[in-house]
């Protein structure tokens, strides 16, 4: 899985992927700290994530196991909102806590 | 999935049986801020009837393979959607002009 900031949305009507109400997010690839790459990928929302965070990517064929993408063309899922990340002991990202 | 513009059309007469009667696209990848072109250039199955100038995002891989047009067939990229809009921070990059 790799690390990515959720930047924006993309929107689509014309599309083949016949998944219901699906939600496009234009993620940006980033390091252990959230620091952008300038690599953009639009990625299918599956946890409700928000401009800002940090998320967890799945890339490739895994992409199909869950029960919203099984035999679907999809390759890159948002899967988790990060809350923390501990680098040897030093936290290099820590969320805005709810509300 | 990969943000792309259309550029073109590649032609091949010998081909896989398979790959009769499908489109390939030639595709540059995109910055999605600046919607310049990366120099980077892809060709890709069309399953949704894009035109050329039109930004659209494609799968690559397995993935590619699951849509209704491309199902058993040789592709391992394949373009499954047009985009109207893309948002950055708030604020529009790309929004697709009205019957375009």
């Amino acid at each position: 899985m790799n690390l990515a900031r959720v930047r924006g949305t993309v929107v689509a009507t014309r599309r083949s992927d016949k998944i219901e109400g699906a939600r496009w997010l234009l993620v940006e690839d980033c390091d252990q700290a959230g620091a952008g790459r300038n690599e953009f990928l639009v990625a299918l929302d599956m946890v409700g994530a928000d401009r800002g965070q940090l998320v967890l990517l799945a890339q490739g064929s895994s992409c199909r196991w869950t029960l919203r993408t099984d035999d679907r063309p999809m390759d890159t899922l948002v899967i988790a909102i990060v809350d923390q990340i501990d680098q040897a002991g030093t936290v290099t990202w820590q969320a805005a806590g709810p509300g | 999935m990969v943000l792309a513009r259309v550029k073109g059309t590649v032609v091949s007469t010998h081909k896989s049986p398979l790959l009769q009667g499908l489109k390939l696209l030639l595709l540059e990848k995109i910055d999605p801020v600046t919607l310049k072109g990366k120099g980077d250039f892809a060709v890709a199955i069309d399953s949704v009837g894009a035109n050329a100038g039109e930004i659209v995002f494609y799968v690559t891989g397995s993935s590619a393979r699951m849509t209704d047009a491309t199902k058993g067939k040789p592709s391992d990229a394949t373009i499954i959607a047009i985009v109207d809009a893309i948002e950055k921070d708030g604020a529009f990059t790309y929004q697709k002009a009205e019957g375009e």
